[in-house]
């Protein structure tokens, strides 16, 4: 009865509860899975927190300001768990420039910088308060659907971090979609805010991944991934696209 | 990074033939650190014959024990536990780290919960932890446990768990599962299973009721309660679980002695094992391993490239390599061969280097 490899466990949707017993792949792809979402927050929450000066009015600034502050958090709750996997977490916060931004009009695809793992799309630089805003709301969308998936990897304390993780994230898309639709009813603003969104919806949709992964299977079996990329992406633009018309706007 | 501290053994009791329970006092002022959640374990560590092992055992002792305690069971060629169970004595000292773990809930004195506890043989450690603490602190909960176990003679705490329902009266209940000794109930006897727990749910545990599950044990165990638990409605965030301790990874084998040093020029060869296939490369030894990995369309796992996040950890089997950052692997680490592949530069003409280790 005692004798089942780890692999076949997780294949069975098993789970597991500790560093001590994940084994050397498992533990890669888990690290790669939370590299990822650290270096998306802390990217995401340093070109934001530059923003915050440039809201409109000071109800706009404290929601910018604890949209900074939860990613912040929420990044520290994953890169906990990637301490007690012997990342050394003082350095990481700081190993990288978290506000560097590539040109608004940089072709990088779904591909990662060379020395982070944020997603493609946090870098290119956010162009003033309405920009911000709109890429919130599209991102904040894409990273709920995420999170859902997220919620069910087989590492429990992971699990149990993005389950708590997010309400808060769900939060941010619902402030951006009551600063977007804000910004939508103020006269001629239109036509500006759908340039926005038609700059950040193909690169949100990328950051979904591309239709073929040859990692998915690998990830599948770890119990590391459950929809695929296609699927999520759907997702998303389902969610996005009733948003944008719950404020006037719509999908390119 | 966690610290190890120094803990003095106070006493070494046999609960049954093969397993001792430890009680452990911290020593240097260290007492702080080891202020556990219940549910938690420690993890130690002790040099064998020159190869350090570290091994995790799960605190057994309930909040208000007022010590620290934990089961050690002997598993067939475990060197640490043989060596727990049969050598270790009171005034000897312990390495370990703080406790760990997130296998527990908060608990509110004021709350009136259903728990349901699942344990297979040892894995009674840390779900005894979380019954005493519960039982003792939320005064209108109740606690069910389903504890499973070869025979009458291999039940870990058999005594104490008898003590503890009469002492919570009507609020603590036990189902013992046994694999080969006959019961009066025919369904108290065989494996825990999915069907298992499926029967025990029309009659013996009020699942409808339940606020969250604990489970610890053997893998296909978890996996049969686990699914039955999600049939009978209960979805994941209720559900909590601890992997057991067999499913550590076993005795690493000793580091390969280097093939001696560098003979001519700035070319290595490279032989690097990822996902079970290995592909054997020329590199230059400018090169870090991880570089050669990806740039031969090899999936290599990695994330800061700085040295600091430790993703793309490898072991180094045959040859030497210089590891120019190192601020995530610790020094037993290292000893074993383990390196930062993306810190790693070839030294000898032929190295080889394993991701699946």
């Amino acid at each position: 009865m005692n004798e089942m490899s780890i692999e076949s466990y997780l294949a069975q949707g098993g789970v597991l509860t500790s560093p001590g017993n994940v084994p050397p792949r498992y533990r890669a792809e888990l690290m790669r899975l939370m590299a990822t979402f650290v270096d998306s927050e802390l990217a995401g929450a340093a070109g934001f927190a530059d923003i915050i000066n440039e809201g409109p009015g000071i109800t706009e600034r404290i929601a910018a300001s604890r949209i900074v502050l939860e990613k912040l958090d929420h990044a520290e709750r994953v890169l906990k768990i990637m301490g007690e996997f012997g990342a050394n977490t003082d350095r990481y916060a700081n190993h990288h420039p978290w506000t560097a931004r590539l040109e608004r009009d940089a072709e990088v695809g779904a591909t990662r910088s060379e020395h982070d793992m944020r997603l493609s799309v946090f870098n290119y630089p956010l162009q003033g308060w309405a920009d911000a805003v709109a890429m919130n709301l599209l991102m904040g969308k894409a990273v709920s659907i995420q999170l859902v998936e997220f919620s069910l990897v087989s590492y429990q304390p992971l699990a149990e971090a993005f389950r708590a993780i997010a309400p808060g994230e769900t939060r941010h898309a619902e402030l951006a979609e009551e600063g977007l639709s804000k910004l939508a009813a103020e006269d001629g603003a239109k036509e500006s805010l759908q340039a926005s969104v038609n700059y950040w919806w193909p690169r949100v949709a990328d950051s979904f991944g591309g239709d073929k992964s040859a990692r998915a299977e690998t990830l599948a079996a770890f119990g590391l991934r459950r929809s695929s990329n296609t699927a999520l992406r759907a997702r998303w633009e389902a969610e996005a696209d009733s948003a944008l018309g719950r404020v006037g706007l719509a999908r390119p | 990074m966690a610290r190890f501290h120094e803990l003095t053994v106070k006493e070494v009791r046999k609960t049954i033939r093969d397993a001792v329970v430890v009680t452990l006092e911290p020593t240097n002022g260290a007492a702080e650190d080891f202020d556990f959640t219940q549910g938690q374990y420690l993890t130690f560590r002790r040099d064998f014959d020159g190869e350090e092992l570290r091994r995790s055992y799960s605190i057994c002792a309930g909040k208000d024990d007022g010590i620290l305690q934990v089961g050690i069971k002997r598993v067939d060629g475990g060197a640490f536990s043989t060596w727990a169970n049969e050598d270790l004595k009171p005034g000897d000292t312990l390495e370990a780290m703080p406790p760990m773990g997130g296998f527990y809930t908060p608990l509110d004195p004021g709350a009136a919960r259903q728990y349901l506890g699942f344990a297979g043989g040892s894995g009674i450690t840390p779900v005894l932890s979380i019954l005493k603490t519960t039982l003792e602190r939320e005064p209108l909960s109740t606690f069910t446990l389903v504890y499973a176990n070869k025979a009458v003679n291999s039940i870990m705490f058999r005594e104490e768990l008898e003590d503890l329902k009469n002492t919570y009266m009507g609020r603590f209940n036990v189902v013992h599962i046994l694999e080969s000794d006959a019961q009066e109930i025919d369904l108290f006897t065989g494996l825990v299973t999915e069907e298992k727990c499926a029967e025990l749910f029309k009659g013996w545990i009020d699942i409808e009721h339940v606020d969250t599950a604990f489970i610890c044990g053997p893998e296909p165990m978890m996996l049969g309660i686990a699914a039955a638990l999600r049939s009978a409605g209960m979805d994941d965030s209720q559900i909590k679980f601890e992997l057991f301790a067999s499913a550590q990874p076993g005795r690493l084998k000793r580091k390969a002695e280097s093939k001696g040093a560098s003979a001519t020029g700035n070319q290595a060869s490279a032989a690097i094992t990822l996902d079970g296939s290995t592909q054997t490369v020329t590199m230059g030894k400018d090169v870090t391993i991880l570089d050669a990995a990806l740039d031969n369309a090899m999936d290599a796992p990695f994330a800061c490239k700085a040295g600091v996040c430790s993703t793309c950890r490898c072991r180094v089997l045959e040859g030497e390599v210089d590891m120019v950052a190192n601020h995530a692997l610790e020094d037993y680490e290292v000893e074993k061969g383990y390196v930062l592949s993306c810190q790693s530069f070839p030294v000898t003409d032929r190295v080889v280097v394993d991701f699946d280790q």
